[in-house]
């Protein structure tokens, strides 16, 4: 059993701030794949293309499958929207409802920044790693509390326990794989969930090219939402 | 060492390679041929459709559809469907283009149709302005069964409100700026849409040029459109919407039309007809909320303004009900023909009243069933109470296969209600779709 010590020479939130620079750039878009997987081991996988810019904009472009080939999803702060070519209009949806079904729910697949939405209310030493415990800024956050291991030396995250306010775990995120993905960008190639709430089923991400790249403000607007597939190269 | 280079050979030699990524296999040449970009798109899908009616013969839209036909307690129609997506992309401009192919089978009829519901050149010259030209769907309005500010897009079939709907001919810009502060996103959407004998001539009076403009305000963390039409084919008219989300689970919106010098020919007590000239009101509020026990609640009030009346359409009733009697008894079609002609006016809607509740109820994977969502979908006439109840069950056992079982079971009203004289007392269909 490892021994927790508070730590309280570091500025938890600093530290946050930094996790958020290594696990993204400023300015990027990157390829995943996110796949379900069933207790009997059976895989549902979707090819999805993520457009990034500061803090709090986010889209989305789903390539696979064909099924789900051409939607798109966009993120500004706690604004969330879907766009279905066949609906043919965006519509707003929330955080805690999933456009892929499984463990993820929107607000893991279109993730801000932990910065943005947490506070750091305490920070403890777990031999190689900080454990570090959030609180959400605002009630629309998807979840309450985050209690975050953190690798010391690389300073990135290798486990999140998502809670309710009265600490419920609602589900487990796991990091692992770290690979360069280049421009300096070192950091896990794969976010894999559970969920008590899913007993027995798992949803991972994998990261194929995470790249940095600017993107216009308006990028990250309703009405430009059936035009992201020309943001591909 | 050795064995990461022999990896790397391997990679090198063989790119199509499984890389293994952890636990998961990532089959990265699948992967880059499905992320090169390509100038072409094509998607699509294929549907098969049987539905069984169960007919109601004493219902008055029974007996004005299938006045001539000799039928049984059911009629079951099967219907395929073709569904043809792509584009092609050179430089800023796009062509867009989608077209369905249908075709319907039953003991009355048989026929094909195959309509081009999109198709159009879209030029982006930056990502602040696009411009469209060609026939394409605007699809205004927040609401999910009914948007009455839709003001340049056909009618969404409440029963069914998220099937593909067929687009206008029209010029259209969109120009969009991001700002920092409470307004985040303004865009202006100006739009020119010409009516003329084969150009949109189901939209509303020819020869006219008309005009019509949205824009959005992405201000203090809710959407909201202000849109307007003009030009002659349909009479004046204005609308805002507004839709927001309020907390993780919670989303409301709302739709507002203002409707000038409309036009509407109704039945009076009598059996005379009469045309009635004024302002009207559509409205509708509702809200979006998933429990958590992933249960998400669609719910809605509409009021339509433009709607007949109970009293209006119980007349419409009559006239059919004594039209059919005419027809059987002294086969004469002058009424059930006026009948016919009226529908175009507005009584032939799904929902041709003034005011309804809907509301959907569906579950995410209950029983731990993964891709499989049971819903249960009312819509419910608030004056004279007659209502729809649709359970549905829909399942996608593997990618790109759909199955949707919907069954119009419950469909209950008295005697001159709405939902009580629909042709159907219950109906059972299938949906089986493979996207591709």
């Amino acid at each position: 059993m490892l021994l927790s010590f508070p730590v309280y020479a570091i500025d938890g939130n600093q530290l946050l701030a930094q996790i958020d620079k290594n696990m993204s750039p400023e300015s990027y878009e990157t390829y995943r794949k996110i796949i379900n997987i069933e207790p009997d081991g059976r895989k549902r996988e979707f090819t999805y293309y993520t457009v990034k810019k500061g803090r709090d904009k986010v889209a989305g472009l789903f390539i696979a499958p064909a099924s789900e080939k051409g939607r798109t999803t966009l993120r500004l702060g706690d604004n969330m929207w879907l766009y279905v070519p066949n609906v043919g209009k965006p519509v707003r949806i929330t955080s805690l409802q999933s456009v892929v079904g499984g463990v993820f729910n929107n607000a893991d697949i279109l993730a801000l920044d932990y910065a943005e939405e947490y506070t750091v209310e305490k920070v403890e030493e777990q031999g190689k790693e900080y454990l570090l415990s959030l609180k959400a800024k605002t009630k629309t956050v998807a979840y309450d509390r985050l209690k975050m291991w953190v690798q010391k030396d690389r300073v990135l995250p290798t486990k999140i326990e998502c809670m309710t306010e009265a600490s419920m775990l609602i589900k487990t995120i796991y990091f692992k794989d770290i690979k360069d993905f280049g421009g300096g960008i070192v950091r896990p190639a794969v976010i894999e969930t559970d969920s008590p709430l899913y007993k027995g089923y798992k949803s991972a991400m994998v990261f194929a090219k995470i790249k940095k790249r600017d993107f216009k403000d308006e990028v990250f607007s309703l009405t430009f939402m059936p035009n992201m597939e020309s943001l591909l190269k | 060492m050795k064995r990461l280079l022999a990896i790397k050979i391997i990679l090198t030699l063989f790119p199509g390679f499984v890389f293994a990524e952890g636990e998961y296999d990532l089959e990265l040449k699948d992967l880059e041929k499905q992320i090169e970009k390509k100038p072409y798109t094509f998607t699509g899908y294929l549907e098969y459709h049987p539905i069984l009616f169960g007919l109601d013969k004493n219902a008055s839209l029974y007996k004005l559809r299938y006045f001539d036909h000799s039928l049984g307690d059911t009629l079951f129609q099967s219907n395929g469907a073709v569904w043809l997506e792509g584009s092609y992309t050179k430089g800023i401009a796009t062509l867009f283009a989608a077209t369905k192919s249908t075709y319907t089978a039953s003991s009355i009829e048989s026929r094909g149709k195959t309509q081009v519901y999109t198709g159009y050149l879209s030029l982006k010259p930056s990502p602040s302005l696009t411009l469209d030209f060609g026939k394409r769907t605007m699809k205004w309005g927040k609401g999910y069964a009914w948007n009455p500010a839709a003001f340049v897009d056909r009618p969404k079939d409440p029963d069914d409100p998220e099937l593909s709907l067929e687009g206008y001919v029209v010029a259209a810009g969109d120009y969009i700026k991001s700002l920092s502060g409470n307004l985040k996103t303004f865009s202006f959407t100006p739009l020119v849409m010409p009516v003329f004998d084969n150009i949109n001539d189901d939209f509303g009076k020819i020869d006219k040029v008309n005009f019509a403009a949205k824009a959005y305000f992405l201000f203090y963390d809710t959407d909201i459109d202000v849109m307007a039409l003009a030009g002659g084919s349909k009479t004046p008219r204005y609308g805002f919407d507004f839709s927001r989300n309020i907390g993780t689970n919670l989303e409301v919106h709302g739709e507002f039309a203002y409707i000038t010098h409309v036009k509407r020919t109704v039945i009076e007590d009598n059996g005379a007809t009469r045309q009635k000239t004024f302002d009207a009101v559509n409205y509708l509020v509702g809200l979006r909320y998933l429990s958590a026990q992933d249960t998400t609640y669609i719910f809605e009030y509409y009021h339509q303004g433009t709607g007949f009346t109970s009293q209006e359409m119980k007349n419409y009733f009559s006239l059919i009900d004594t039209g059919h009697e005419d027809y059987i008894v002294r086969h004469n079609l002058r009424k059930l023909s006026r009948a016919i002609a009226l529908q175009k006016g507005g009584y032939a809607a799904f929902t041709p009243g003034t005011d309804y509740l809907y509301l959907r109820i569906s579950q995410k994977e209950p029983f731990d069933i993964l891709y499989f969502t049971p819903a249960i979908t009312s819509i419910y006439n608030l004056h004279d109470r007659s209502f729809q109840v649709t359970p549905e069950l829909l399942y996608a056992p593997i990618t790109n296969l759909e199955f949707r079982l919907r069954t119009g079971l419950l469909v209950a009203g008295s005697k001159n209600s709405e939902f009580g004289e629909k042709p159907n007392d219950y109906r059972i269909e299938l949906r089986m779709r493979y996207y591709f």
